[in-house]
């Protein structure tokens, strides 16, 4: 016979080898991972936001729903806030709901590849570059506040318009709200108005019973 | 109805990972048993060696192209190996262990029983079939770990979402912590795995085979009234607990799911099977039809329950 028999050692050797090989690759993606999130880190000074809804004073009109599809170029009919109907019938009031920003956030958490992260504000961001668009996140997200892009293949979500707030202006949601039903400003300012609002507690995080500590998101509601 | 975000790929990819777990488990409890020696020829061992692997490879498969991005772009899959805090991160280790290890042992059988292949392995690697026994024996026992952790993780996968979905994350009782789902889904991988490998294919295989194995019968309705706690422990807790999972309850027991839930799984998967079994056990036999109904109803109704987990998963309220 003039076939080549392959011995066990050999065979073992080739296996090992393509193992080694393949483990090399995955601990090098891995750190070549690692350093690109280390450099991502930047710079910008720490702030605390807060965004207080005050749902005495809203009426659902949806007008942060279409500046928030306007703002974030989204296809018709997509947001990042959704608006909840809460009463009955004869007495409803309105929740609008988005990103709470929780400092425990289950989203991250569940996230197979650190696409969503905490920005140094404590904003839940997504890095899209890394997102695989497996959707854990939004099953796992108890405030339904994560969206599909079906177009791009990632999840997205209220991201505070982080650019905007950094220049020192509000969230488009916030400026477009003509009821003075969204309040927006640095809780780790003392003299201002949200702090003031959460501090004596008549603000609050919805749903503490999730157990995520919304960090930015609070909500007055009365009755 | 429920949450939108996973469809049936994800329904139907749990379901394989459970059945290939359990075909897998079948055929490794054969191997190292020593009941795959009692006959020349052992269809359990070798339907269960070979398809464990292609079945979880296909389920994974399914799940990749549920994916957005990763499926676009697939090198983006290997960002999903790095942040384990995420039962994700946990599967795909998993996934990428146990599906090799599942190829190698089908190939470790299938060299026994075809002869081509026995003629190719023997010419070119005489000493993996000289010792054939010891190299299936190691990968039946390590590679068990990993079906075992197969067939948990697809309910760990879901029931980690915790408050998001009420029904995925209800405890087994209310003062055990532990969720329901990852039990669950562990006795319905044994009970497909054991109606693919042995209800259908021995039986087809080997009629007689049933009459060596009886107690699997038994283990059959032991499985059955397993399942049958588990499935009720779930509702019960769901409907006691109000809210998202009592809604999550109601569609199922009583609402658009109830056809799938009581016909599909509760008549074809449960009953039925143990109607078969229990006559089985006094008949002393199965016919070739009863083995394989009882196997199909068995396996259907595996995936029917994954499928209603996953669409009867209902978003808590806000």
């Amino acid at each position: 016979m003039s076939e080549t028999k392959v011995s066990r050692r050999t065979f073992l050797r080739y296996l090992l080898g393509t193992g080694a090989l393949a483990a090399a690759g995955g601990v090098g993606v891995g750190l070549a991972h690692g350093a690109q999130a280390a450099l991502a880190r930047t710079d910008e000074p720490k702030a605390r936001y807060a965004l207080i809804i005050d749902t005495t004073k809203c009426v659902g009109c949806g007008a942060c729903v279409r500046a928030c599809n306007i703002r974030n170029h989204l296809p018709e009919g997509k947001s990042y806030v959704h608006i909840v109907q809460k009463g009955d019938a004869k007495q409803p009031w309105f929740m609008p709901v988005q990103c709470q920003h929780c400092a425990d956030a289950p989203c991250a958490r569940v996230c197979p590849t650190r696409a969503t992260y905490h920005h140094e504000s404590g904003v839940v961001l997504i890095n899209e570059k890394l997102c695989v668009g497996c959707k854990y996140c939004e099953v796992a997200c108890p405030y339904q506040a994560r969206t599909f892009d079906e177009e791009r293949g990632v999840v997205d979500k209220c991201w505070l318009c982080l650019d905007w707030v950094s220049e020192g202006k509000d969230p488009a949601c916030v400026q477009s709200c003509v009821l003075g039903a969204r309040i927006f400003g640095r809780l780790d300012d003392p003299t201002s108005e949200v702090a003031q609002l959460v501090a004596s507690g008549k603000a609050k995080p919805l749903h503490p019973e999730f157990g995520t500590h919304p960090a930015v998101l609070h909500y007055i509601i009365e009755g | 109805m429920g949450q939108t975000a996973w469809g049936w790929l994800i329904a139907i990819y749990l379901f394989l990972g459970g059945l290939g777990a359990g075909s897998f488990l079948m055929a490794a409890f054969f191997e190292l048993s020593g009941w795959r020696y009692r006959a020349k020829f052992c269809p359990v061992a070798l339907v269960g060696a070979t398809v464990s692997g292609p079945l979880v490879a296909l389920g994974s498969l399914l799940l990749i192209f549920d994916l957005g991005a990763g499926r676009t772009e697939p090198w983006r899959i290997f960002y999903m190996f790095t942040h384990f805090s995420s039962v994700m991160t946990w599967g795909i280790y998993i996934l990428s262990i146990f599906i090799p290890l599942a190829l190698v042992y089908g190939f470790l059988e299938l060299m026994e029983s075809e002869p081509w292949l026995k003629g190719f392995v023997s010419a070119r690697l005489p000493w993996l079939l000289r010792n054939g026994r010891t190299y299936r024996r190691w990968v039946a026992a390590v590679g068990s770990v990993f079906a075992v952790a197969t067939a948990v993780y697809t309910g760990v996968l879901i029931s980690d979402v915790g408050p998001a979905i009420p029904l995925w994350s209800q405890p087994v009782l209310p003062f055990v912590r532990i969720p329901m789902l990852p039990i669950l889904f562990f006795i319905s991988a044994i009970s497909t795995g054991m109606g693919l490998t042995f209800d259908i294919s021995a039986t087809i295989a080997d009629p007689e085979i049933q009459r060596r194995f009886r107690i699997m019968d038994l283990s059959h309705i032991l499985l059955i009234g397993l399942e049958n706690i588990a499935i009720g422990l779930l509702f019960i807790s769901a409907l006691s607990s109000g809210g998202s999972a009592a809604e999550s309850a109601r569609i199922v027991l009583y609402g658009p799911l109830a056809v799938v839930f009581w016909v599909g799984v509760v008549l074809v998967g449960l009953v039925f099977p143990f109607v078969v079994h229990a006559y089985a056990i006094g008949r002393g036999q199965h016919s070739l039809a009863s083995g394989v109904g009882s196997g199909v109803g068995i396996v259907i109704a595996g995936l029917l329950l994954r499928y209603m987990i996953v669409y009867a998963g209902i978003p808590a309220a806000l």
